[in-house]
């Protein structure tokens, strides 16, 4: 299993926090591994040959971007880029003019330049991840000169949607890196989202608070997070198909009661409203980014804070400590008292009120209504994000965004009538999903126990 | 470790794919069927043959507030008036189309309603099998022996439309988007560029339609009727594009935009689709500038009502301007702000799209 470790060392602020139980711990898996003698040698050529393959393809990808959006963009016109938000309330941006061509094959060469930079400085672990960087930004902005050339798209308002894409999405990636962290794979965050996003409605609309709402939301994500560890962790169920079930059980259940509740009474039942967005004194007035950022509802602003708090919790504090200690070595752990079970349950019963906020901003945080399979595959989405951000909190914030811009960028370029039909536009997200996921990450490995249940003895 | 990972992308995979096509092909049996009012009382028999009238719902759902809304609302008044026993299943996928309708011939239906053209094929091969059943189809010509098409030339609808959305415009930029690409969806769409064409030729200004191209037939598509997430998103980008009147007609997704719109701090309004948004979506009223309506409920129950007295038959029904098959609904809230000018031109336009001085091009419309 360490076989293709790479050998140089990894940041690592994962074994800095609590100091007792630390030297029972399995290491994390990006861990600094030193290799010796014809090991390091095998090593040394695979990573020299997937940098030729990375760095090449980076290049071949280039040439056709080149190709065609670079010449294949009429020269002489530009592309737009509005940089005002839907719901405006600061000053007006005046939109970004760019040369379109110009710019194509200026930032078509830049893939090319990452390319060769990614085989040239393979050594250092900080230029391979910008090289990639720096190939992605620039094919994206060659692309959207491409697209966008003689007409005009709204940049503020893609930025925005990518905001309402990713919010849930990294809500419940965050269930299911603190699940996965404590070696239970929570594949039922689809159900925490759909239970959140109903409880929510419905308990918002019935009590006229939206506070009472978001706290039943996460309640109900909880619930079903607590469903998932009892049957996981004290019953044994293979976890993977545990989480399917109850996906669709809660699928079941929510519609069940939606046809008999909440869609014949939806004045009553179904009429929660929408959290009003509060815009952040100073920064709310930064252009463009801050009508993104910092004028949200707070639901989102309660996103950043979990995603901070994960990322502290889990890494410098005893609970995180003892977590990932749990979902790495449960035996080791138990040996030195923690309670491996009790761990699993708290952990995946916390995971589940997070993924449950998630689900209340799909109805209480945009929409303000609920509907039958609302949550539309996101959870699986998030599942994947977890997995591309390789089970740490701003890894996945990363993925969720990601997805989230590729989302966006399927809304808005819609309307311009591009060459891409339509429906291939609608595709780009899960298409840049399947890739990150298999192509960017490369190998990752999940926590060791993972679901793996424990059984003392 | 490594197989666990691989198990986890393969259920993954295998879920996401269950999402995708909403779970396989067996028949939703979320039907309710009701009973109608009479039939507790009914002990001795007697009275008229009674009439049972089965729905198929389109993937919408049955609370789209929308077209399959309004086919089920047909129903229900056939129940109350005719004291029809009625009842409906849900198509979750375009799979559900065919097993929906079997399971239906079998349950003794007086009448089937196929809600939506995309059921076309459907249900003539369901007319073919059951010869002896009586279907109406929404959306779609007569396309069988024993099938009853139901039509409407909302185009005409989706004209007046356009021609407020110009009118109403503070911006110079209107915006449409549509739920799938098929004619009963890009009729509308069509209807609405043309009224928008019109204005600009009339009134000698320049206001421009995002989201939909009628020379190419192209432009936003949500790709499905059930998520408002995606109307949001859509509307969202049209609103920051400067659009402030915005067509939706994608079913609950159109429930995004009209969130959207509310939360534009009064910028946006919405050309709601199909049936009254005042009243089927009442949260979002107040940004209901107006509805283009499609008299399915209406067409529906009289079907159903021609089948109870014994006068079916399956010459095709279209509705128009002229029998109030499409329209625009009342103005409700925006009623003050629509000036007493648009109001009348649009009264004129409504004359002469019906007597022909105004001819529409959509190539959507259904031809009579």
């Amino acid at each position: 299993m360490t076989d293709e470790r790479r050998p140089e060392p990894a940041e690592n602020p994962d074994q800095e926090g609590g100091a007792h139980v630390s030297t029972v711990i399995a290491p994390e898996p990006e861990a600094p591994q030193a290799a010796t003698g014809a090991a390091a040698k095998a090593l040394e050529r695979a990573a020299l040959r997937r940098a030729l393959v990375t760095g090449i393809g980076f290049i071949v990808i280039g040439l056709y971007a080149l190709w065609a959006f670079g010449l294949g963009t009429e020269s002489g016109v530009d592309a737009v880029f509005g940089m005002n938000v839907a719901n405006n309330r600061g000053s007006e941006v005046s939109p970004l003019h760019v040369a379109a061509r110009g710019t194509a094959i200026a930032m078509s060469v830049l893939c090319m330049v990452a390319g060769v930079l990614r085989i040239v400085l393979d050594k250092s672990r900080l230029a391979r991840r910008l090289s990639v960087a720096l190939f992605v930004v620039a094919f994206v902005v060659a692309f959207l000169c491409w697209a966008v050339a003689g007409k005009q798209m709204s940049f503020a308002g893609a930025l925005q949607n990518t905001m309402l894409a990713a919010t849930p999405l990294i809500l419940g990636a965050l269930a299911g890196v603190i699940g996965e962290r404590s070696g239970v794979v929570n594949i039922a965050i689809e159900g925490q989202f759909l239970f959140g996003a109903f409880a929510a409605a419905l308990t918002a609309s019935v009590t006229g608070s939206l506070t009472a709402g978001l706290f039943a939301g996460a309640a109900a994500g909880g619930l079903v997070g607590l469903l998932l560890a009892v049957f996981a962790v004290r019953y044994l169920v293979e976890q993977v198909v545990l989480g399917v079930v109850i996906n669709l059980l809660v699928s079941g259940i929510t519609g069940f009661l939606y046809t008999q509740l909440l869609q014949p009474h939806s004045d009553r039942y179904n009429n929660p409203g929408v959290f009003e967005n509060h815009k952040i004194p100073g920064l709310g007035d930064i252009p463009v980014i801050g009508p993104v950022l910092f004028d949200v509802n707070v639901i989102v602003y309660l996103m950043y804070a979990l995603v901070i708090a994960t990322h502290l919790g889990l890494f410098y504090t005893r609970w995180g400590l003892r977590a990932r200690a749990v979902g790495e070595h449960p035996t080791a752990a138990d040996t030195v008292g923690i309670k491996v079970n009790r761990t699993r349950y708290i952990n995946v019963g916390l995971a589940g009120c997070i993924a449950g906020v998630g689900g209340a901003f799909l109805t209480i945080g945009t929409v303000g209504t609920f509907s039958k399979d609302m949550a539309s595959g996101a959870g699986y989405i998030a599942l994947a994000a977890v997995i591309f951000g390789r089970w740490r909190p701003f890894g996945a914030v990363a993925a969720a965004l990601l997805f989230g811009f590729s989302k966006a960028l399927a809304t808005s370029l819609q309307p311009l009538h591009t060459a891409i039909p339509a429906e291939f536009l609608n595709m780009i997200p899960y298409v840049v999903t399947v890739f990150a996921v298999a192509g960017l990450v490369g190998k990752v490995s999940p926590p060791a126990a993972a679901n793996k249940p424990y059984t003392k003895g | 470790m490594r197989r666990v990972s691989k198990v986890a992308v393969v259920a993954v995979t295998g879920a996401l794919a269950l999402t995708a096509t909403a779970c396989g092909s067996k028949p939703k049996d979320e039907s309710k069927s009701t009973p109608s009012a009479s039939q507790g009382a009914g002990g001795g028999g007697g009275t008229a043959a009674k009439v049972k009238a089965c729905m198929v719902t389109d993937t919408g759902g049955i609370d789209d507030r929308s077209f399959n809304a309004s086919a089920w609302n047909g129903l229900q008044q056939a129940q109350k008036q005719l004291g029809a026993e009625v009842k409906y299943v849900t198509s979750k996928s375009e799979n559900d189309y065919v097993p929906n309708l079997d399971s239906l011939a079998k349950e003794n239906c007086t009448v089937i309603v196929a809600v939506g053209g995309l059921m076309a094929d459907a249900t003539t091969q369901a007319a073919k099998a059951n010869p002896n059943q009586k279907y109406v189809i929404v959306d779609s010509t007569s396309v069988g022996d024993n099938i009853k098409g139901l039509q409407y030339n909302t185009a005409q609808g989706g004209f007046l439309g356009g021609y407020l959305a110009a009118a109403q415009t503070q911006t110079g930029k209107v915006a449409t988007f549509g739920g799938k690409k098929i004619p009963p969806v890009t009729i509308y769409m069509d209807g609405f560029v043309e009224g928008v064409k019109y204005y600009n030729q009339q009134k000698g200004k320049n206001v421009q339609v995002l989201g939909w191209d009628e020379a190419k037939q192209d432009g936003s598509m949500a790709e499905k009727f059930d998520s408002p997430a995606d109307g949001e998103r859509i509307a969202n980008d049209f609103i920051a594009q400067g659009a402030d009147v915005i067509h939706p007609v994608a079913g609950q997704t159109g429930l995004g935009a009209a969130s959207a719109a509310s939360k534009s701090n009064g910028k946006a309004s919405i050309l709601w689709v199909d049936v009254d948004g005042y009243e089927s979506a009442s949260n979002y009223k107040s940004v209901m500038l107006s509805t283009v309506t499609k008299a399915i409920s209406d067409s529906v129950f009289q079907s159903v009502k021609e089948t109870s007295e014994g006068k079916y038959s399956t010459t095709p029904y279209l509705g128009t301007l002229q029998n109030n098959g499409t329209g625009l609904a009342p103005y409700h809230d925006f009623d003050s702000k629509v000036s007493a000018e648009t109001k009348n031109e649009i009264n004129q336009l409504k004359q002469d799209i019906i007597s022909g001085k105004i001819q529409i091009t959509s190539p959507a419309q259904p031809k009579s």
